[in-house]
């Protein structure tokens, strides 16, 4: 389980704080989404959590163990990281995926490493594409391919940055499948970050919303209401229900009359 | 796999290549000595005279080429990587700008110039020790890579700083050296600029242990990182995420390069251009993997320079031209060719 607390963090000594005393927990196997307008932090806390910017005070614990004080390869293998921009550096798709364990065999990858990335590659069926150049593939399949590596690290949480952010229709849907598959079905715990409200209701459990710096609104998604939303994005909203399912009318065309 | 064997192929060819130049390079010279005279004097057979052309001065010179042009194009690799700038290159760390600052120091300064005999060519040569510029020119290099990795260590260990830094610093040495030589007598100035000069021909079995004392640790850590590198091609925080500490690599690798740079230019004097194109040749070549980049471009480094002597001593008439700017006229149109023929292979 992760379980933040009170994390504060600024940029520069004198500066406003980016995080004000973040607050959250993530159980194992659950999604959660962060939603924020932009620069309200939500990059900044993904960089806290994988420990690449120190948070000026609170806790950062996942099942007990602080993150912030434990060694880079070993935070490695508990935390995955796909990125909004994924760049591969013309590998090809079988040598990026073996990146992903670089935190697990130093120097030169064995052949639990390789055999790692092949069961990863049958599993998403990515094995037409293993020779191929990654920085060649189309925005889906590169995707794939960072979910695939962050998979292979064997992580407890997997932090996803926009996901879905440069992808069709049809890629969003895909990346949306391969997330919930890595939750349920190998108990991954996923905190992923969503500018798309009705994506975000598809893909989530739990939501954080965050404001300035601070979660102002968690729950499920229930708490996804037109006052809550127009109280973090400065939106007006309209929420009606389509089979059954919730979906989120944003802007003010969408404005109940 | 097909790629695979493709760069097999490909850093096979490399090494012939080098292998064949280093033969012409050895057996080819103003001295117009027969090549089996030429394979005599190699085994120290033959006249006396062939056999000091040889052993003290083409070997030296090739075992030279073939040390700094490694050493100089994976450093300009690992910068250009490290520092995720394609324009990166071993002196981007104001590298050479200290080295020929320090080097126009011991010559100007202290063997022979302003200070101790004035503008007196006799007084000059009895007074200058070219192991002196080297040393001189060796400490400012370090000096300078120390001041530019504190100084970013106390703002922030980021590419730009490092870059920024490094012009700056660099600035400061070429500023230095030009206030220099403005006040040296006509032969300090002239020995000065004679030393700025790349060359070749400059080498000696000793030069060469130093260049391969530093060179060869370097080539074989870098070698071992390969997978670092190729991590931090995914930038810093997926790097970073994957548990690669991007700071300490990016400080360790940038200190190394400019270490092994420093060893080269302190004894060759300037050579420009093979750190920027063999890496980038290397990287069209075969893709920016750097466990075959770093073989390719070390060759590939090796061959320039190789290359590079070859023509400039046969243009010289018995007198090698500066193998530096050599480097640059036959590199550049070969690395325009290369980045016009072929289809991009992603980033730098």
């Amino acid at each position: 389980m992760l379980e933040l607390e009170n994390v504060v963090f600024r940029y520069a000594r004198r500066s406003e704080p980016v995080l004000r005393g973040v607050s959250l927990t993530l159980r194992d196997g659950e999604i959660g989404i962060l939603l924020g307008k932009n620069g309200a932090g939500k990059t900044t806390l993904f960089q806290c959590i994988l420990g690449l910017a120190a948070p000026e005070s609170g806790s950062i614990r996942f099942d007990g163990e602080d993150l912030l004080k434990m060694p880079r390869r070993g935070r490695a293998k508990l935390v995955a990281y796909v990125p909004q921009h994924i760049h591969f550096g013309a590998l090809s798709v079988f040598d990026s995926i073996l990146l992903g364990r670089v935190s697990r065999f130093g120097m030169q990858p064995g052949r639990e490493d390789f055999e790692a990335v092949e069961r990863i590659l049958a599993e998403m069926q990515l094995e037409p594409l293993a020779g191929r150049n990654a920085e060649e593939l189309s925005g889906g399949e590169k995707q794939k391919t960072a979910i695939a590596r962050a998979l292979v690290q064997e992580p407890r949480l997997l932090i996803f940055d926009e996901p879905t952010g440069n992808l069709d229709i049809a890629n969003e849907e895909l990346i949306i499948d391969e997330a919930k598959k890595a939750a349920r079905q190998r108990g991954v715990a996923i905190l992923s970050s969503l500018h798309d409200l009705n994506q975000a209701l598809c893909l989530g459990d739990r939501f954080f919303l965050l404001r300035d710096g601070a979660v102002r609104y968690a729950g499920d998604e229930s708490v996804l209401t037109s006052e809550v939303i127009g109280d973090v994005f400065d939106i007006r909203s309209r929420i009606i229900t389509v089979d059954g399912k919730k979906v989120i009318l944003g802007g003010k065309y969408y404005e109940e009359t | 796999m097909k790629a695979r064997s493709r760069a097999r192929h490909v850093i096979a060819a490399l090494a012939l290549a080098v292998l064949v130049m280093a033969l012409v390079c050895l057996f080819v010279g103003a001295s117009r000595m027969s090549l089996s005279d030429g394979v005599a004097a190699l085994f120290g057979k033959g006249s006396a005279a062939n056999v000091r052309i040889l052993r003290s001065i083409r070997v030296p010179r090739v075992l030279a080429a073939l040390i700094a042009g490694a050493a100089l194009s994976v450093s300009g690799l690992v910068m250009q990587t490290t520092l995720s700038n394609a324009m990166a290159s071993p002196s981007t760390m104001g590298v050479s700008n200290a080295a020929v600052f320090g080097a126009n120091l011991s010559i100007i300064v202290f063997a022979g110039g302003f200070l101790s005999t004035g503008n007196n060519l006799a007084g000059y040569t009895a007074g200058v020790n070219p192991f002196a510029a080297s040393v001189t020119a060796f400490l400012f290099s370090a000096l300078s890579i120390l001041l530019i990795l504190a100084l970013c260590r106390v703002k922030a260990f980021s590419p730009n700083v490092v870059v920024l830094a490094g012009i700056a610093v660099g600035a400061v040495w070429t500023a230095a050296t030009t206030l220099l030589q403005f006040y040296a007598t006509d032969v300090g100035l002239s020995a000065a600029v004679v030393w700025n000069f790349g060359d070749l021909g400059r080498a000696t079995y000793k030069t060469d242990l130093l260049m391969l004392c530093a060179a060869a640790p370097g080539l074989a850590v870098f070698s071992a990182l390969a997978w670092r590198y190729n991590a931090l091609l995914s930038g810093d925080a997926a790097a970073g995420s994957m548990g690669v500490n991007v700071s300490r690599l990016r400080f360790f690798s940038l200190l190394l390069a400019s270490l092994m740079t420093a060893a080269c230019v302190s004894s060759l004097g300037v050579i420009g251009f093979v750190g920027v194109i063999c890496p980038h040749v290397a990287k069209r070549l075969l893709g920016q993997d750097h466990r075959v980049s770093i073989p390719a471009s070390a060759l590939m480094g090796s061959l320039l320079l190789l290359c590079a002597d070859a023509f400039s001593r046969s243009l010289g008439s018995g007198s090698a031209l500066p193998v530096g700017a050599i480097t640059s006229l036959l590199g550049a149109p070969f690395f325009l060719a290369i980045i016009f023929s072929r289809k991009e292979h992603g980033q730098c």
